[in-house]
């Protein structure tokens, strides 16, 4: 079994901690992002420091400092997706391209919608709108 | 003169939708961008309305080539979360189907490679070859492209005797026509004049962009989740991890061409060492407990990452996948620059994308 490393960070250590692993050869495996059951945003930075995966969680935070000058395409293409997904902001990313979601989606609906809306009420969005 | 040339995102030079805009002098591409997101089906938002056992089978639906990937990395986040642990035949089952799944993905794409330059002779026969590949997953498994072989805590369908025979018996009748492919792929002056100094990835760029998988070792990344986390008792078996320095087209079907080899190795030490224990826990539906579990696993085109978060209850709270093509696309316009035109659909598809995957 694989293991993984849950480390509790604030966003001021995001940059630190990225720009260490950097220099230490870390691969950034992804940036994950979910709404945990109290319904704070809780953003986390997968780094594979072989053979653990350790995790750096920022919990409660929707703007949040972007690791892209770090980690290049790595970072970006997941952070505009927790942009799309979730709304999350990252300073000094680039948003000036959809990534996943259609563009009509995203202007009509508006960004962070997906998977923060339930599915039923998406839904019944949907409906409203072919009527 | 500079040109714009837009490609996709439906072209008959790509296997699947992505959008390439290619900024050109005369015939030289000096700069490129991809646009991705053409398949999008919303499936990690539908598994948030889905037990562990509907999601086997949804994940399972995210690829048509590499599905055995996504239902054994999702399985392993549950087990993860709840602390269970796999009876080990039931892991060299998942193994053994894992490397039968990467041979049949490394030789669709050599073969579409080929057939991506113009050598359609080669492109047949390696799908010929393939094909035995695709019946012993049928034999196996029951089906062609969904294999339904992972459940929560083991494998769902065993491997008897005569089943194991076989499957011992196809590793040696692989190894003639594996020779044959290899030793094309590896001299054939066409595949040479098409493929080498083509589509360069340097090793800086690929460690810099996170390029993952048989793309990252064609430009000398020596990376490979079995060896460097092992998981489903990848430690138990020998193997070696092919790696090559020059990051053009060449390297990567010689990368994808040797693996094919070790992969046979796998299924052949799996399949003599095959233990006698149970294949599961019972195949039971079980609560997703409170917590988050990340997991990867070495998929035909890279490293996969699955992010369960459970809640106590029988539904995933979050799903997250991430493929390798979600690592390995942003590398595309790094290999564009400096090549033809002409060279943009095999460059493309060099990386082995499967933007069905990435988009989800």
């Amino acid at each position: 079994m694989q293991e993984y490393k849950r480390i509790d960070i604030t966003r001021d250590q995001v940059v630190p901690i990225a720009e260490k692993m950097r220099k230490a050869g870390v691969g950034l495996v992804m940036i994950h992002g979910f709404l945990n059951t109290e319904g704070q945003m809780d953003v986390s930075w997968d780094y594979a420091v072989e053979p653990v995966i350790e995790s750096y969680h920022v919990v409660g935070e929707t703007v949040l400092p972007s690791i892209g000058e770090i980690y290049d395409c790595a970072a970006t293409w997941p952070e505009r997706e927790l942009n799309e997904l979730f709304g999350v902001t990252f300073e000094g990313l680039d948003l000036s391209q959809r990534l996943f979601l259609p563009e009509d989606m995203l202007e009509t609906q508006g960004k962070g919608q997906i998977m923060v809306v339930p599915l039923s009420e998406l839904r019944a969005r949907n409906i409203r709108e072919e009527e | 003169m500079s040109y714009i040339v837009p490609i996709g995102p439906y072209h008959p030079a790509l296997e699947e939708p992505i959008h390439a805009k290619l900024y050109t002098e005369g015939e030289i591409i000096k700069d490129a961008e991809v646009f991705v997101g053409y398949n999008h089906r919303g499936i990690e938002k539908i598994a948030t309305e889905r037990n562990a056992i509907q999601t086997l089978v949804l994940v399972e639906r995210v690829c048509g080539i590499c599905s055995h990937s996504h239902a054994l990395t999702y399985a392993m986040c549950v087990e993860q979360i709840n602390d269970i642990a796999v009876p080990k035949r039931g892991e060299y089952i998942r193994v053994i189907t894992a490397e039968l799944e990467r041979l049949h993905s490394h030789l669709l794409w050599l073969g579409v490679a080929c057939h991506i330059i113009g050598h359609d002779s080669m492109f047949m026969h390696i799908w010929d070859e393939r094909e035995l590949v695709m019946d012993l997953l049928e034999r196996m498994t029951g089906n062609r492209v969904n294999y339904a072989m992972v459940t929560i805590g083991g494998a769902r369908r065993d491997i008897d005797d005569d089943l194991r025979r076989d499957l011992l018996a196809a590793c040696d009748k692989l190894k003639a026509p594996m020779d044959r492919i290899v030793d094309i792929a590896l001299n054939d002056k066409t595949i040479a004049m098409r493929t080498k100094g083509v589509g360069v990835l340097k090793r800086e760029d690929a460690i810099r962009i996170g390029a993952i998988g048989p793309h990252a070792r064609a430009s000398g990344v020596n990376v490979d989740v079995r060896r460097d986390s092992p998981y489903s008792s990848y430690d138990d078996f020998e193997f070696d991890v092919p790696v090559v320095e020059s990051g053009d087209v060449f390297a990567r079907v010689v990368v994808r061409a040797l693996e094919c080899y070790e992969s046979i190795k796998i299924i052949r030490q799996a399949l003599e060492n095959l233990p006698a224990t149970p294949i599961n826990n019972g195949n039971k539906l079980v609560k997703i407990k409170q917590g988050v579990a990340v997991c990867r696993h070495e998929a035909p085109r890279g490293q996969l990452t699955h992010m369960v978060v459970g809640n106590g209850g029988f539904n995933n709270h979050r799903l997250s996948v991430h493929v390798p093509s979600y690592k390995n696309t942003p590398t595309v316009p790094f290999m564009l620059r400096d090549n033809a035109v002409a060279d943009a659909g095999l460059i493309i598809a060099s990386i082995d994308p499967c933007f069905s995957c990435l988009d989800r």
